[in-house]
């Protein structure tokens, strides 16, 4: 059973659709800035890819506004484009209908407020709950478009999304259900989050003055990710019956895999990400050297990237040589949950347009990263199969396998 | 402020969170359920209120609240509404 990606939706620090974003990706454009949302003066992580001039008023009333958090609203932004773009999903009973979503944090902006507002013994807003519970976003979006069937929320840190896109692939396979949103979300450029990852020593903080050059995969000198914030969505369903009901189909979801470290809570392990990568490729029914762009974790991590490379190296040899690989990090930090639904956009837009979108700030790569990252400008190529992997805090690597609709 | 004056902008306020009424219909006696305000909507409604008016309503006190002017008579009798936020 052939599963396909029907339709697609973004919100993203450089782009507001998937046109927008695309063109921004291939030109290069930067989004990390200064952190506008709140006064990070006191970080040592000052910047992030913020979403600029994102008014939930444009899709929601003011009721709606007060019961979701901001991850839950740029969730139903990306997952009205995927459902407009996907020509609605009538065809199918409400029931066969279902939401598979990721998110690392969920509603961490109002967990954050409202701890602040009953810290200082003040009532704290009565949809704090439901605004907070990492599942509220797909909720609302089963709410507003009418899905019935199953509703699942993934939370598995920074891969939240890559396992959340993964469950949607397996639910259709199973017949468990005829159409899937899926895809990840992530609104978390908050005070006591960028607190928590600067005492990881996780965050880039030596660019504070010099932003646009902080989110640097691959690069020598990067020291840490950058924080993001963002959705994707993407809709999914069997070809038989896109074809049948007259959809566009940009690509197929050929493969998903998964594995744990079982090592390490927060350190990366070249075992678990190649097994995750192995096991994609084998649920596609190809062999790796099928594989020609990988969208890569990619965070600018200082072991994080040079542990991607080596892993890429031991499970395609020779063959990754031929592999052009990008990051889409360089330009809009890391949107945690998100990320691997935003990766997954870029990879099918690398299928359907032969571009890939550049690596940006890779002037001098590290040493030890030491593959074709497409430096600095897009790249030409004609591709058929693409690779999208993320890896998240609690050992979980994950990597999905994209091909072209006809492949 | 005179009651009157609070009674405009408890209205005022009213109008503002109840998108699907008609504000101009919006009066003292109206009650939250004809107002289409559900259990939840109306906990939202009054901890917006704690906010706007600067006042802090006590909870076995508002389980009796049913209509705009219960908000109005609280607000009157509790706070100084020279602290109110707009």
């Amino acid at each position: 059973m052939r599963i396909v990606v029907t339709g697609m939706g973004i919100v993203s620090p450089i782009g507001s659709s998937v046109d927008e974003f695309w063109n921004a990706a291939i030109n290069g454009i930067n989004g990390i800035g200064p952190i506008k949302s709140f006064d990070a003066s006191n970080n040592r992580s000052r910047i992030a890819g913020e979403v600029k001039d994102f008014d939930p008023k444009s899709l929601l009333s003011n009721k709606q506004i007060e019961q979701t958090d901001r991850f839950t609203q740029l969730a139903v932004y990306a997952a009205n484009q995927a459902i407009i773009d996907a020509g609605g999903l009538d065809h199918y009973e409400p029931r066969r209908r279902a939401v598979s979503l990721g998110s690392g944090m969920g509603g961490f902006a109002t967990f954050e407020s409202s701890a602040e507002r009953r810290l200082k013994n003040r009532s704290i807003p009565p949809f704090t709950v439901p605004r907070t519970m990492a599942n509220s976003a797909a909720a609302w979006i089963a709410t507003i478009h009418e899905l019935k069937g199953a509703n699942l929320t993934c939370s598995t840190a920074c891969s939240s999304g890559g396992n959340a896109i993964g469950m949607g692939l397996d639910m259709l396979r199973a017949g468990k259900a005829d159409a899937v949103v899926t895809g990840g979300a992530e609104a978390c450029v908050l005070p006591l989050t960028i607190s928590g990852f600067e005492a990881l020593y996780a965050l880039s903080t030596g660019f504070n003055d010099n932003a646009q050059h902080a989110s640097r995969p691959f690069a020598k000198g990067r020291d840490g990710f950058v924080m993001g914030e963002g959705a994707a969505i993407l809709v999914l369903e069997k070809e038989d019956t896109a074809i049948r009901r007259g959809a566009s189909i940009y690509a197929q979801l050929a493969g998903y895999g998964c594995a744990c470290d079982a090592a390490h809570l927060v350190a990366p392990d070249i075992d678990g990400q190649v097994a995750a990568m192995t096991a994609a490729i084998q649920d596609a029914g190809i062999t790796p050297d099928s594989i020609d762009y990988i969208n890569a974790h990619a965070t600018s991590t200082p072991l994080g990237d040079v542990i991607e490379t080596k892993a890429i190296r031991q499970l395609f040899g020779k063959h990754a040589e031929n592999i052009i690989i990008s990051a889409t990090k360089s330009m809009i930090g890391h949107t945690i949950g998100a990320s691997a639904a935003i990766g997954s956009i870029a990879a099918i837009q690398s299928l359907r347009t032969g571009m890939v979108h550049p690596t940006i700030n890779l002037e001098e790569a590290d040493p030890e990263c030491d593959l074709n990252y497409a430096p600095n400008t897009a790249f030409a190529k004609t591709l058929n199969t693409a690779l999208c992997n993320a890896f998240g805090f609690g050992g979980n690597n994950v990597s999905l396998v994209f091909s072209k609709p006809n492949v | 402020m005179n009651t009157e004056n609070i009674e405009a902008k408890v209205i005022e306020f009213i109008a503002s969170k109840v998108e699907e009424v008609d504000a101009s219909t919006i009066t003292a006696e109206s009650e939250f359920e004809a107002l289409g305000l559900d259990s939840m909507d109306r906990v939202q409604l009054l901890f917006d209120a704690e906010e706007t008016f600067g006042v802090t309503f006590k909870d076995d006190e508002v389980k009796s609240f049913h209509c705009v002017k219960d908000i109005i008579d609280y607000i009157s009798n509790h706070q100084p509404v020279s602290s109110a936020k707009n």
